[in-house]
């Protein structure tokens, strides 16, 4: 244990501190941006209210985005995750669809996003495909864990009581996975609502355009009025997904 | 009511659970299953209602043929035998009531059971269930709010659901504390009284076997070692039963 600790310790450090020099980690740089971090701050303060109904707009198209997005991701995910569920599935479909899984997940929604946009052109069409593209791959992944865990108890009972194995699915399985698989959607729907805010970044629609737009502009009040907007929207969406999720599981 | 000949099992890894067991249970009776952990108790409950398939010998419980039998014939079979787990096995997210409906499953109405739209005779023997065991006014509570005797108390509520002539028992106070376990004994002990049901219980607590079980039957390696009344489990009895387990 001893020396091998060290050298472990060591060599975390070392990562970190080449890292760091790569990066151009400075403490000086970072207070001489204050100044212009508050200007930045006081230009945006008030926000300029005429633009709300332009930031409402955007923020609805966020959220059909991420409801959209999401719910296509958990149907697909839904046959996927069976077969990547190492319990359910045979060894060649379990490892192929794990690692079909890895790969899809490795790429981040706005990767997709500049993708689609290519293939299907602007709008909030190519964003929903991203959503689509990223979400169901982690989602089957939490689906086939939540498989993986199912208690044989529970099915057991059920079948000691002369069920049938249509019944003994419904009453011995499902109410096993059922919650499960809704919290998890639900969590990735909160995620998502943060994930579909920045496809309007490159033209992949909802309120990251708008955002954008205004930076660009310069138009600082513009801005910080969709940025409240936002920050409401995903406040409202974690609220109400939280609450539901906690009387879910 | 119960008749066991030359029942064996051999695990695939050679391990021998039972070795020729014969047994005769009549209708109503109360029979304490003991034995050193590794004895067979659980695979011989296990095979009474045909979860494990027994090596060579033959179950028949109520003159049906368990040992062998699949599919529907074995369903129908398990539908009059109730099943209570060490464990529970209840399902922690749903209602107390739910639970409880799932002891009559075999006898609703298939389609009405996948949709969860339990007929009102179903709901009526399902609360009925819960009174008799001292449960009424929890249907609503979310299992996993019950404390481990009332979960326990769920489990053999869902098994009176089943209307059953045999209850099997598998360790089924061992997750309890001791008072509680009294509890759970009581119960199925009245529950055999009443209703005349024949109900099989292994326990792995000597004095308690004495206390409920009129008849005890000793398994030691996969054989019968005892099998009598509680009064004659003598101390010498009871040391043969469980002589060098602790080794």
């Amino acid at each position: 244990m001893g020396r091998a600790h060290w050298v472990g310790w060591a060599g975390i450090l070392g990562l970190f501190l080449w890292s760091a020099a790569a990066t151009e980690l400075s403490a000086s740089r970072l207070l001489e941006g204050v100044p212009y971090m508050l200007d930045f701050l006081r230009r945006m303060v008030p926000p300029d209210l005429s633009v709300l109904p332009h930031a409402l707009t955007g923020a609805l198209q966020t959220f059909q985005i991420a409801v959209v997005g999401t719910g296509i991701a958990a149907l697909l995910a839904l046959p996927i995750s069976f077969a990547a569920a190492r319990n359910v599935a045979p060894p060649w479909l379990f490892y192929g669809a794990r690692s079909v899984l890895n790969v899809f997940r490795a790429v981040d929604t706005l990767v997709y996003a500049l993708f689609f946009v290519a293939a299907v052109g602007l709008g909030p069409f190519p964003g929903v495909l991203s959503v689509v593209a990223y979400t169901a791959t982690v989602l089957a992944k939490l689906y086939s864990e939540a498989i993986e865990a199912i208690e044989r108890g529970p099915v057991e009972a059920v079948e000691a009581a002369g069920a049938t194995r249509l019944q003994a699915l419904r009453w011995g399985v499902l109410p096993q996975l059922v919650p499960q698989f809704l919290s998890f959607t639900l969590y990735r729907l909160e995620t998502n609502i943060r994930a579909a805010a920045i496809l309007g970044f490159v033209g992949a629609g909802g309120i990251g355009f708008y955002i954008q737009t205004y930076l660009r502009m310069l138009n600082y009040p513009a801005a910080s009025t969709v940025l409240l907007v936002l920050i409401v929207l995903v406040m409202a969406v974690d609220f109400a997904s939280s609450r539901l999720r906690a009387r879910l599981v | 009511m119960i008749r066991v000949r030359g029942l064996s099992k051999r695990y695939p890894g050679g391990t021998v659970a039972l070795d020729g067991v014969d047994l005769d249970i009549a209708a109503g009776e109360l029979v304490a299953l003991i034995g050193p952990s590794g004895a067979g108790k659980s695979t011989l409950l296990r095979c009474l209602n045909g979860f494990v398939t027994p090596t060579a010998g033959e179950v028949q419980i109520g003159g049906a043929t368990v040992s062998g039998a699949t599919g529907e014939g074995l369903r129908l079979i398990r539908a009059g035998i109730g099943f209570v787990f060490q464990q529970f096995n209840l399902q922690r997210r749903l209602s107390v009531l739910e639970n409880v409906l799932i002891g009559g499953l075999a006898r609703t109405p298939r389609l009405r059971s996948l949709l969860g739209l339990f007929p009102a005779t179903d709901l009526a023997r399902a609360r009925a269930a819960l009174a008799r065991v001292g449960l009424s006014g929890l249907e609503a509570r979310r299992v996993d709010t019950l404390s481990g005797g009332q979960q326990q108390r769920v489990a053999i509520a869902r098994v009176l659901v089943q209307e059953p002539r045999v209850i099997l028992a598998d360790e089924p106070m061992a997750s309890l504390d001791p008072t509680l376990s009294e509890t759970v004994l009581a119960l199925l002990q009245r529950i055999s009284e009443e209703d005349g049901i024949t109900v099989v219980t292994s326990l792995h607590v000597l004095d308690l076997a004495r206390r409920y079980g009129r008849r005890v039957i000793g398994l030691r390696g996969g054989r019968v070692a005892y099998d009598g009344s509680s009064e004659g489990l003598t101390e010498a009895a009871a040391r043969r039963i469980f002589a060098d387990a602790a080794a």
